[in-house]
């Protein structure tokens, strides 16, 4: 399980930490999302200043799975990142308010940091029937994250609930279940999908957000280039594999206990964007799907998760060459067999037809009978004529 | 009925008998096989591949049977430039077979080519490419066809349009006639110039590809060869043609004129295989005919079939019999094919390891674009005066004067 | 009339006349049959067999740049999986490995860009033609699909979309949508992790691969690079430790086909002199045989029973 030994000393309160420690640990985070080392120190600087952004997490139709898998970092610590860089003022399932207490602390973190705080959504909002089937305070999940985004500087969606409906919005969706960008529309929100997402992609999000002040590059569906931008396929442990023709055929196999493919058992990573095979969860290696020996199910994917089938396989969208090669001649073109009879049979039939044609021609006439000599010259020496 | 052919005819026969039945079928077959090639591609239709990219219809319908439709351009050399006057009965029906074997060879051309919408750009010399062999083919033939062998082939329509009791056409038939007589040399001198181009040319394709050609076909001389074996196959077409009309139709069996142009044939063959086997001795490959590999035997096949007959018909009384005639004609025509045929298609290795033979639907479409040509014979021998027959009774429908001297 | 050997003779003696005087008095114009040298500035490709490690990098780079639907062979829609060049593969890299196990070699595949193209040389609208640096493009508005490039090409390049009622020539191009515009270089030398192939000048190329072969005697086949001569020379050269025939090379002379066509085409035709004067030859025969035969027929006598013939002036 967890390696405890080379945790950094837990400091929960910032007051007892010196500068050294507090860069370490900004520069393991920062390393941990593969953002370079000088990022590091802007972080430090920032926060220094006294400029921890201000979040707010609002929560709808979800597992808290991502609150959870965000409990379970340690580089940096959930500590850490609470009380040294950011400032999370309001987050149903870790703040001690509840009631009314919850959200007054709601309304004065908006209006305090309006236009500069980070709106984190986790889980997916209910559409149908003006979304009466999430509701706090008899105020609709659409209400808030509509009134709540409206003075935020930045819309991040965590999980693929919030990101594109998720679990919820499978079929039949009966809640009309959608991600909060379709609810915020001309707005960009920074999807993070994943069920649950890894947490280093929001806390690599949060920390270039505190560090440069801007997000991350995104593809054309919010999600960070540098997690989403490569199909698990294309970096998968087990690609040598797939290349090879390895497949794990049925769970338990032998191909199963030694690792092979999951292809044939319905493996998703062909389609899937994420960066699971680089990064696992829980700080273990192996800490994954794949890694655990189960396929891919696609969880980020708005078109595979909860829709397409577990066991079905997966289309190669860009495949490449196996590991064997082409060789240096490789036959081509068929011939069939029923064609090569029936020219066979034409040839041979023309051939017959000549024959009894010929001899027709013998037959059915006398000898023909021979030109006629021709007439003697005359005198005049007129010309014979044709 | 026997005699010397004087004067051309028109058949007096129905026209719906059981062999034009089939012809017609098997080329209403093949036009339809060929919509449906024009609606999915080719690789549907044919065994084509890309190391055998050409197939029947290039190789078989284009290059072998054009050869066999040079009748006209045989018949017309012997007529004209030799003054041997006596074939002039049977210019009509070799011009006939011409036109439907150039024709037909084109329809199967049109069907194989991948791209046809860009034959627009043919009008526009300035596309031509001078270099390419194929250009020269594409153009002479064409040319042939509009210039050269659509006139030739006129007099007997204008004859019958002539006979037309509307005086406005039988003016114009006239017309029409009188400026083609003004103008036949120009016409005729066009129809030997353009055959020797491209029927040599023909050969000259083979001639880019280089070794991939077997050393048995590919020459330096295959121009020379394919144009000399294309005026023996025009000849053996001719005769084929001549004594199958007169089997099936009573014609009457001109032996005069059938013995000359067989023994002109057989004599012309025994000089094509020796310039065949003198440039193998001279680029020192002769051997590799009796090495009795696959393109050995290939090659002992075809000289076979042109040597024995050739030789034969040296002999009178093998040429006096029509059958004995009409066999020993259709085996060296089926030699001289095979020659055609072969440097295109059998003694073609691309590199790499590729198999072709044609698809069942290519073979039909092969066949029935021939039926389609002797569909079109039919029709014409029955409707117009073109097949030779000896001087008689009075038939409707000979052919008149003045359209007869053409 | 009887067979007038005169009359034979006097055409036969006529023809070959005109023949022999059109194809030995008149001297050839050589301009176009001899040789052409690559363009100064010729770019290509430098592959050597010895460095690629067979990664197949360049296997999908080559598709992603030009749009082409993979190949998926017989892998049931897993991979990447041609075994020729095809209407979806411009480059396919091959392994070869000796009977007896004890050599093997990748073999990089696509296109070889001549100095002197069949494919070009042969194609009768110019479809296949030489673009800037030599680079051998295909033109889709003009060609007709007669496929005679598949013919001509002695390395069995170009390949052609069966399955299409719009069909294209396939085959490498260079990345000339690429090369100048977005890029430097090609698709396939770009990913190349080894630098097994190379893109640049021919003259560059060439000197490089004797370099090689200076630097590392006996380690090339036979000390030298395919493609210098090769048919006229082509523009992408090839060396490797094995002999090329096994790479699936064919063995070549130094003269291009083309060069060979345009030989005997000009033997024959002269330019376009040949033609013209033996249409002027024939011509002026017929003229003289059809005056003879208009005044022939028409006093002949007439078949019995035949109209009478129109009185119309001799031509």
């Amino acid at each position: 399980m967890l390696d405890q030994s080379n945790l950094p000393i837990p400091t929960s309160f910032r007051n007892g930490v010196d500068r050294r420690t507090f860069f370490k640990v900004v520069a393991q985070a920062t390393a941990a999302i593969g953002l370079t080392g000088s990022l590091a120190a802007k972080v430090v600087a920032a926060v220094e200043k006294g400029a921890r952004p201000s979040v707010i997490w609002l929560h709808f139709q979800e597992c808290t799975g991502c609150t959870e898998s965000l409990l379970r970092t340690s580089h940096p610590g959930l500590a850490e990142v609470l009380f040294d860089l950011i400032s999370l003022d309001y987050h149903e399932t870790l703040m001690a308010a509840a009631g009314h207490q919850a959200e007054q602390a709601l309304e004065s973190a908006i209006q305090k940091n309006a236009g500069k705080y980070i709106l984190v959504v986790e889980g997916a909002l209910p559409t149908k029937e003006n979304g009466i089937y999430m509701q706090i305070g008899q105020k609709t999940g659409l209400d808030i994250v509509k009134h709540v985004a409206s003075s935020a500087a930045a819309v991040v969606a965590i999980g693929s609930c919030a990101s594109w409906g998720g679990v919820p919005s499978a079929e039949p969706n009966p809640t009309g279940a959608s991600g909060v960008n379709e609810i915020l529309q001309g707005r960009a929100v920074v999807t993070l999908p994943g069920c649950p997402a890894n947490p280093y992609i929001l806390l690599g999000t949060l920390l270039q957000f505190v560090a440069l002040g801007k997000l991350p590059e995104l593809d054309d569906q919010g999600r960070p280039k540098f997690a989403y931008g490569r199909v698990i396929h294309e970096h998968c442990p087990r690609r040598a594999h797939f290349d090879a023709g390895r497949f794990a055929e049925e769970f338990g196999d032998e191909g199963h206990r030694l690792g092979y493919c999951l292809y044939k058992l319905g493996c998703k990573g062909p389609s899937t964007h994420a960066s699971c095979s680089v990064l696992q969860f829980c700080e273990v290696v192996d800490a994954w799907p794949i890694g655990l020996g189960h396929p891919c199910f696609g969880c980020t994917e708005k078109e595979v998760a909860f829709r397409v089938p577990m066991l079905k396989p997966a289309e190669i969208v860009r495949p490449t060459p196996p590991a064997t090669y082409a060789p240096v001649t490789a036959p081509v073109g068929v011939v069939s067999p029923i064609a090569t009879g029936l020219g066979g049979l034409i040839g041979g039939a023309i051939v017959g037809a000549g024959i009894v044609a010929a001899k027709k021609m013998n037959t059915s006439q006398p000898t023909p009978v021979p030109p006629p000599p021709p007439p003697a010259k005359t005198d005049s020496g007129s010309k014979v004529t044709e | 009925m026997t005699g010397r052919w004087q004067r051309c005819v028109r058949l007096n026969q129905p026209l719906f008998t059981k062999p034009f039945i089939l012809f017609a079928s098997l080329a209403a077959l093949a036009f339809l096989l060929g919509f449906f090639r024009e609606l999915t591609g080719l690789g549907y239709v044919t065994g084509l591949n890309d190391g055998y990219s050409w197939g029947l219809f290039k190789n078989w319908n284009v290059t072998a049977l054009t050869a066999m439709g040079s009748g006209g351009y045989a018949i017309a050399i012997l007529t004209w430039l030799f003054n041997q006057r006596k074939f002039h009965p049977i210019m009509r029906t070799a011009l006939l077979t011409s036109f439907l074997g150039y024709g037909t060879g084109m329809i199967a051309l049109g069907f194989d080519v991948g791209r046809p919408w860009n034959f627009l750009h043919f009008n526009n010399p300035h596309n031509w490419n001078p270099h390419s062999v194929l250009m020269e083919v594409a153009v002479c033939m064409t040319a042939y066809v509009i210039f050269a062998l659509d006139v030739e082939n006129m007099p007997p329509f204008l004859e019958r349009l002539y006979m037309s009791p509307d005086p406005k056409k039988s003016q114009l038939a006239m017309k029409i006639f009188f400026a083609i007589r003004a103008t036949f040399p120009f016409f005729v001198a066009l129809a030997f110039l353009l055959p020797s181009m491209h029927q040599s040319s023909l050969g000259g394709l083979m001639y880019l590809a280089g070794t991939r050609v077997h050393p048995l076909w590919q020459t330096a001389r295959i121009p020379l060869l394919y144009l000399l074996m294309a005026y023996i196959l025009g000849l053996a077409c001719v005769l084929m043609v001549l004594l199958l009309s007169s089997m099936a139709w009573d014609l009457g069996w001109d032996m005069d004129i059938l013995e000359q142009l067989t023994k002109l044939m057989g004599r012309i063959t025994v000089v094509w295989l020796a310039i065949q086997f003198i440039d193998l001795a001279y680029r020192g490959v002769l051997h590799l005919a009796f090495t009795f590999d696959y393109y050995s035997i290939w090659f002992l096949l075809q000289t076979f079939l042109l040597l024995v007959p050739a030789l034969l018909l040296w002999f009178k009384p093998l040429r006096s019999q029509p059958g004995t005639l009409f066999l020993l004609t259709f085996v060296l025509a089926i030699g001289g094919l095979i020659y055609r045929f072969t440097p295109t298609t059998v003694a073609f290795s691309p590199l790499g390891n590729y198999k072709y033979f044609p698809s069942i639907a290519e073979i039909l479409m092969s066949i029935g674009f021939t039926s389609f040509a002797v569909t079109l014979f039919l029709i014409a021998v029955k409707r117009f005066a073109i097949l030779p027959a000896p001087a008689g009774e009075i038939t409707a429908g000979a052919a008149v004067q003045p359209f007869d001297t053409l | 009339m009887n067979v007038n050997r005169r009359d034979i003779l006097k055409g036969l003696i006529g023809g070959s006349a005109i023949a022999g005087v059109v194809a030995t008095a008149i001297p050839a114009a050589d301009k176009d049959s001899g040789a052409i040298a690559p363009e100064s500035d010729a770019v290509g490709l430098l592959y050597d067999a010895t460095k690629c490690i067979g990664c197949r990098a360049c296997m999908p780079a080559c598709q992603n740049a030009n749009g082409l639907t993979p190949d998926r062979g017989g892998s049931g829609g897993l991979y990447m999986q041609p075994d020729t060049l095809n209407a979806h593969t411009k480059n396919l890299i091959k392994l070869y490995t000796a009977p007896d196990g004890h050599e093997r070699s990748f073999m990089k595949q696509q296109c070889m860009h001549c100095v002197d193209p069949a494919c070009v040389s042969g194609c009768p609208m110019n479809a296949l033609h030489k673009e800037p640096k030599g680079v051998v493009g295909w033109n889709p508005s003009l060609c007709i699909g007669c496929r005679y490039c598949q013919i001509a090409c002695p390395f069995n390049i170009p390949k052609f979309e069966w399955d299409k009622v719009n069909p294209k020539i396939v085959k490498c191009e260079l990345c000339r949508h690429i090369v100048g515009i977005t890029d430097s270089q090609p698709a396939c030398t770009k990913v190349c992790p080894t630098h097994a192939v190379v893109y640049g000048k021919r003259t560059d190329l060439l000197a490089e691969a004797h370099r090689r072969i200076q630097a590392e005697p006996g380690k090339y086949f036979e000390d030298r690079v395919y493609g210098e001569f090769e048919a006229g020379g082509t523009q992408c050269l090839i060396l490797s430790h094995v002999d090329f025939v096994h790479l699936g090379l064919p063995t070549l002379g130094k003269q291009s086909g083309p060069a060979q066509v345009r030989h005997m085409a000009n033997f024959i035709y002269r330019g376009f002199l040949t033609p013209i004067v033996l249409y002027g030859g024939l011509a002026g025969v017929m003229h003289y045989r059809w005056k003879h035969h208009l005044i022939h027929t028409e006093t002949s006598q007439h078949h019995e029973g035949d109209p009478a013939p129109q009185q119309e002036n001799n031509a």
